[in-house]
Formats: structure tokens, C-alpha cells, sequence
């Protein structure tokens, strides 16, 4: 049994960050710079490790500038911001200064997706996937629980390379135990395995494709579940040899569909001259702002339990 | 090197790039001669450290043209110190070749990348930052165009190191007053650009950016006391030294007429080139 004590809960930012102090300790090239954005753990990094921990200022385009010439340095550099503010405010910088010259610095993001629900637009990443994985060399990671986080952000420590880490606002139920360290490679994890209807999602939304599949379960429908994490750098050989035995693919994202998750799955079907039906899940060109809870959200944008469960039923009937 | 040196250093590289440009059509001439006398003053006039032919070299001084048109003039430059071979000068931006149009972290020599304005500031401050927290003496220095001073990722930058007391780092601004389109000052004024700096906490010297006497006397404030990073604010021509390009913001792209190539070699003292 999983361990769902909302009190053991930690936040994905607070994973993460242990991570990175953990090797900060005993290495002292790494270098956290915050744009004024905090965790509970920060405090104790900025505490006990003052000369690795950099307060940028609200300025992320020196944030990612300076980051380059400390790169280039030698350091081992975690830029640490809002989600919205870390990638389109700074894509610029990003692209010249870190993807030009493919310099191993992380870039955290935190509160992807709708993840700050009442704060709307400017705080929500409908379009992050899309403009960061147009970004030369880099990788995108997406975790979908604290054990995924710390996985993830354990191996970034160890293997520095340019990277954009997706972390979720909220503390989500736990979804994994050690065996997600065994996914590392493959970037997607195999939830479950299903008959002819298999949904691939990643972060905050595969909470609700796994609330579908127990629901279609009760309904007698066995639907497979892969969790996309690694949502750039898809290791296509592999994601389509665990799809080759479904009919049917639905994709779910908490982000526009044009350049998305799905489009991304898309590519690499047609690249590979693969043939399935696919259905994809998303914010609509054109969507509209309103107040609301993130589950309020997801059900205005069409992309809750409920849709997701009659997307399958429809791909069913196929 | 003498003054009397570097003037005829200086003669040296426009003419390096003159070739080079009017070979292949292609490059920046008035936004490279305007800081001729600059970079000469730098890599010749012995406040920067180089180190013939060792691009790499760990206790090296940093020198970053932010204002890519002019990075071009980095290349001749760094030939000459034996970074790479000077056949590379002729087969500039031909495929296959190692110079472009903007310069590259690939070339030998080159600490950056540029082409986009307002990120040399920035990159200067983490290698000046990295120096400090390692206890390195190396210094950055960092060309920056006036017109390059309306991006606002400059002062992001130029915020971040006077908080942090980079004394390692030092801006030079080209300060030609031309940008594409025309004057910055009748375009969009970039106001007093001395006191602004001043305000963010930085040392200002200002200078004739053409003069090697004014330039050597503002390198030599370089490792004062004061804690503040330096900034040197050099008035200088754009298109200096081709008197039809000087001050003519016209010219910023365009490639000479068969007429007007003739009289920029005459300028220059260039008998014939291939």
C-alpha cells in the first residue's frame, strides 16, 4: 500500500531542492539561484550553504545570462522560479545563452500547467511544452508525484546536462515507490497495462487518467496507462513497442493543444510510419480564462475524469 | 606596446576587416571600426590578459563583444594570437569555414555567443561572479553598443553586479550614438547614460573611445580600489576611419559600390586584395 498521509505529503519544490543540497554540501560548484521564488527547503539551503545560493531579483533574464558565464565556469547551476516566469519570460536568454552553447543548467520550474488555478493567465503554462521543446538540446522532465521528483531531480544532480524540470504546485498523492528508478532511461513508466485503450499523460493530469481507469475498471474496461514523463526525449523505439498491442491511443495534457504533449506523441507516430487511432486531450485554440479551482479547470477546459472516461468509451466503440 | 604601436595595430585591423567584409559581401564595418581602437586597446595595450595561443588558458581575462555586429573585429585579433590559423580570416563565413557573420563559442578565443543584444552583461557577471567565489584574479570585460543600452536585460545585469561588488567586471560602451533606423537621440533618447550607470552603482570613466591616451588612462582605473564594477563610457564614430561611413547610420549593413571600395582602400592604404 502506498503511503497517502496528506502530513507526509512534501511539496515537489521541496523534494527537489533536498536533492540538490544534499550534493551542494559536499560539492561546492553547485550554485542555486532562486528569482525570488521560495520553499520551506530553501531556507535551509540559504541558511547553511549562503555562498551557493544566489538571489537573483526578479530579473530571469540576468537570472539565465549570468547562469551561462557561471557555467562556463564550472559551476553546476539550478535556476529556480515560477514556472510562466523561468521559460516564455526568459526563452530569449534561454535559447542564446544556454541551448546555443548546450550548457548543463537546470531550469525549475514550479506550478506548471494550471497549477496556480485562481491566479489564471499569467501564471498558467498552457504553452511551456511547446515553446520549451523547440529549444535545441534540451531535455524536459515532468514528475507526477514526490518519489518521481526525487528521482528525477537525484539524477539531474548527478548528471548535469541542460534541462527544463517541471514541478507541480501542489503536494499530489504518491504514485510511485523505488521502482520508478527503474524507468531512468526508458522516460515513461507503465502503469498499468490495458485491451485495446491506452492514455498517456504526465504530471497533475495522470491523477485523473488513474481515477478513469479504476472507474472503466468497475465498468469491465481494462485501459493501459504510461506515464510520459520524460515529455522531451521521448524514446520512441521503446513507447511504441509498449503501444504496439493497443487499437487506440488517447493523450491527456493540462496545456494548448497546438505543439503540446500529444502533438509531440503525433510527431513521432507519423515519424515512425505508425498507424493508430489517437485521440488527444488539451486546452482548445481560442480557450477562455475564468475563475475557478484547478478541478473546476479541468472540467471547463474538458480535460477531468469524466472527459477522459468518454474519450475512451468513444475510442472503445471504434 | 606604444601609442605609436597600437595607432598602426589599429591602422592593422581595419584593414584585416576590410578585406575580410569586402571579400565575401558580408559583415558590419561601421559597428567593428567603431570600436577598433578599443579592442586594440585591450588585447595590445597591456590591461588584459592573453595568452598566445592558448585560448583556454584558466587565469586568461574574459573579453566578450556584446554588440555582435562588431564581434567580427575579434577575429583578426584572435588570428594573430595563434588561436586559430589565419587562412580561417579568407574563408570567413564560407561553409565549412570557423568565422561567421556573429561570433561563436566554437571559435578559439571567443567566450560567448552573440548576435542578440543585452546578454554579454549578464554572461560577463557569472564569469566575474565564478572568479570571485573561486578566488580567481582573472577579469571580464565586456563591449557593449550605446544603442545596446535599451535593452532592459542590461540593467538587470548592470544591478546585479554593482550589488555584488564585481570589481572584476568591466563594461566598455561603444557609445556611437547610431542605431539602424538613425540617432538614438532623436529616435528614442537614451538619456544621460553616465549618470544612469552611475545610479546602479558603478565606477564611470568616459573617454574618446578613438583615443588610445584617453583609453589607457581609463584601463589603468581598472583594479582601484573601489569595490564597484567599472564602466567606461567611450564616445566614439561609427565607421570610423572611412570617411564616407563615418556617422552615417545608413551604412550600418550595406557593402560599398566598386567607386566607393576603391576610396575605402585608398583610406585605409590597401594597394590590392584578393
Amino acid at each position: 500500500m502506498l503511503d497517502n498521509d496528506p502530513e507526509k505529503k512534501k511539496l515537489m519544490r521541496d523534494v527537489v531542492i533536498d536533492q540538490i543540497y544534499n550534493a551542494a554540501t559536499t560539492d561546492r560548484n553547485i550554485v542555486f539561484i532562486s528569482a525570488d521564488f521560495g520553499a520551506q527547503s530553501l531556507d535551509k539551503f540559504r541558511n547553511e550553504l549562503p555562498d551557493q545560493f544566489i538571489h537573483a531579483g526578479i530579473s530571469e533574464q540576468n537570472m539565465v545570462d549570468l547562469s551561462s558565464g557561471l557555467a562556463i565556469s564550472g559551476k553546476q547551476v539550478f535556476l529556480y522560479a515560477m514556472a510562466p516566469f523561468i521559460t516564455a519570460r526568459c526563452y530569449e536568454q534561454i535559447k542564446c545563452s544556454l541551448s546555443a552553447m548546450n550548457l548543463p543548467v537546470t531550469l525549475i520550474g514550479v506550478g506548471v500547467g494550471l497549477g496556480y488555478d485562481h491566479s489564471t493567465l499569467t501564471h498558467f503554462t498552457p504553452e511551456d511544452i511547446a515553446c520549451m521543446r523547440a529549444l535545441n538540446g534540451i531535455e524536459i522532465l515532468s514528475p507526477s508525484d514526490q518519489k518521481s521528483a526525487e528521482v528525477i531531480a537525484a539524477n539531474a544532480v548527478t548528471n548535469p546536462a541542460f534541462r527544463y524540470l517541471r514541478l507541480e504546485r501542489n503536494a499530489h498523492d504518491q504514485i510511485y515507490n523505488d521502482e520508478f528508478i527503474n524507468c531512468l532511461d526508458t522516460g515513461f513508466y507503465e502503469i498499468s497495462r490495458g485491451d485495446r485503450v491506452a492514455i498517456v499523460s504526465y504530471g497533475a493530469l495522470l491523477h485523473k487518467v488513474i481515477e478513469a481507469r479504476d472507474d472503466l475498471k468497475k465498468a469491465g474496461l481494462e485501459v493501459g496507462v504510461i506515464d510520459l514523463y520524460r515529455v522531451k526525449r521521448i524514446n520512441v523505439h521503446k513507447l511504441f513497442e509498449h503501444l504496439s498491442s493497443y487499437k487506440s491511443l488517447l493523450t491527456v495534457e493540462e496545456h494548448i493543444l497546438d505543439g503540446g504533449f500529444g502533438g509531440a506523441i503525433l510527431e513521432a507516430l507519423a515519424d515512425n510510419g505508425l498507424q493508430m487511432k489517437v485521440r488527444r486531450l488539451g486546452l482548445s485554440d481560442g480557450f477562455t480564462v475564468v475563475n475557478g479551482d484547478r478541478d473546476q479547470l479541468h472540467k471547463f477546459y474538458g480535460v477531468d475524469t469524466g472527459d477522459i472516461i468518454s474519450a475512451v468509451m468513444e475510442l472503445e466503440k471504434n | 606596446m606604444q601609442i605609436n604601436d597600437l595607432e598602426n595595430k589599429a591602422l592593422w585591423l581595419r584593414q584585416e576587416l576590410w578585406k575580410m567584409v569586402m571579400r565575401k559581401g558580408k559583415g558590419h564595418i561601421p559597428s567593428a571600426f567603431s570600436c577598433v581602437e578599443i579592442l586594440i586597446a585591450l588585447y595590445y595595450g597591456g590591461f588584459a590578459k592573453v595568452f598566445p595561443g592558448e585560448p583556454k588558458h584558466p587565469d586568461r581575462d574574459r573579453i566578450i563583444v556584446s554588440k555582435g555586429h562588431a564581434a567580427i573585429a575579434q577575429y583578426p585579433i584572435l588570428a594573430d594570437y595563434g588561436f586559430f590559423d589565419k587562412s580561417e580570416l579568407t574563408k570567413y563565413t564560407e561553409p565549412g569555414g570557423l568565422l561567421g557573420m556573429y561570433a561563436d563559442f566554437r571559435i578559439p578565443g571567443i567566450e560567448g555567443i552573440s548576435g542578440s543584444l543585452g546578454h554579454g552583461v549578464g554572461m560577463g557577471a557569472g564569469y566575474a561572479l565564478a572568479a570571485k567565489s573561486d578566488q580567481s584574479f582573472h577579469k571580464s570585460f565586456v563591449i557593449v553598443g550605446d544603442g545596446e543600452c535599451y535593452e532592459g536585460s542590461i540593467w538587470e545585469s548592470a544591478m546585479f553586479a554593482a550589488h555584488h561588488n564585481l570589481k572584476n567586471l568591466i563594461v566598455i560602451v561603444d557609445c556611437n550614438e547610431l542605431c539602424i533606423l538613425g540617432k538614438t537621440d532623436e529616435l528614442l533618447s537614451l538619456g544621460d547614460l553616465k549618470s544612469k550607470w552611475m545610479s546602479f552603482g558603478w565606477e564611470v570613466a568616459s573617454v574618446n573611445g578613438h583615443s588610445f591616451e584617453e583609453l589607457l588612462r581609463a584601463f589603468s582605473k581598472v583594479g582601484s580600489k573601489s569595490k564597484k564594477p567599472l564602466v567606461i563610457i567611450a564616445n566614439t564614430i561609427k565607421g570610423s576611419g572611412i570617411s564616407f561611413m563615418e556617422g552615417k547610420a545608413e551604412w550600418h549593413n550595406k557593402i560599398p559600390s566598386p567607386v566607393e571600395l576603391s576610396q575605402g582602400n585608398a583610406e585605409l592604404g590597401i594597394v590590392e586584395f584578393e
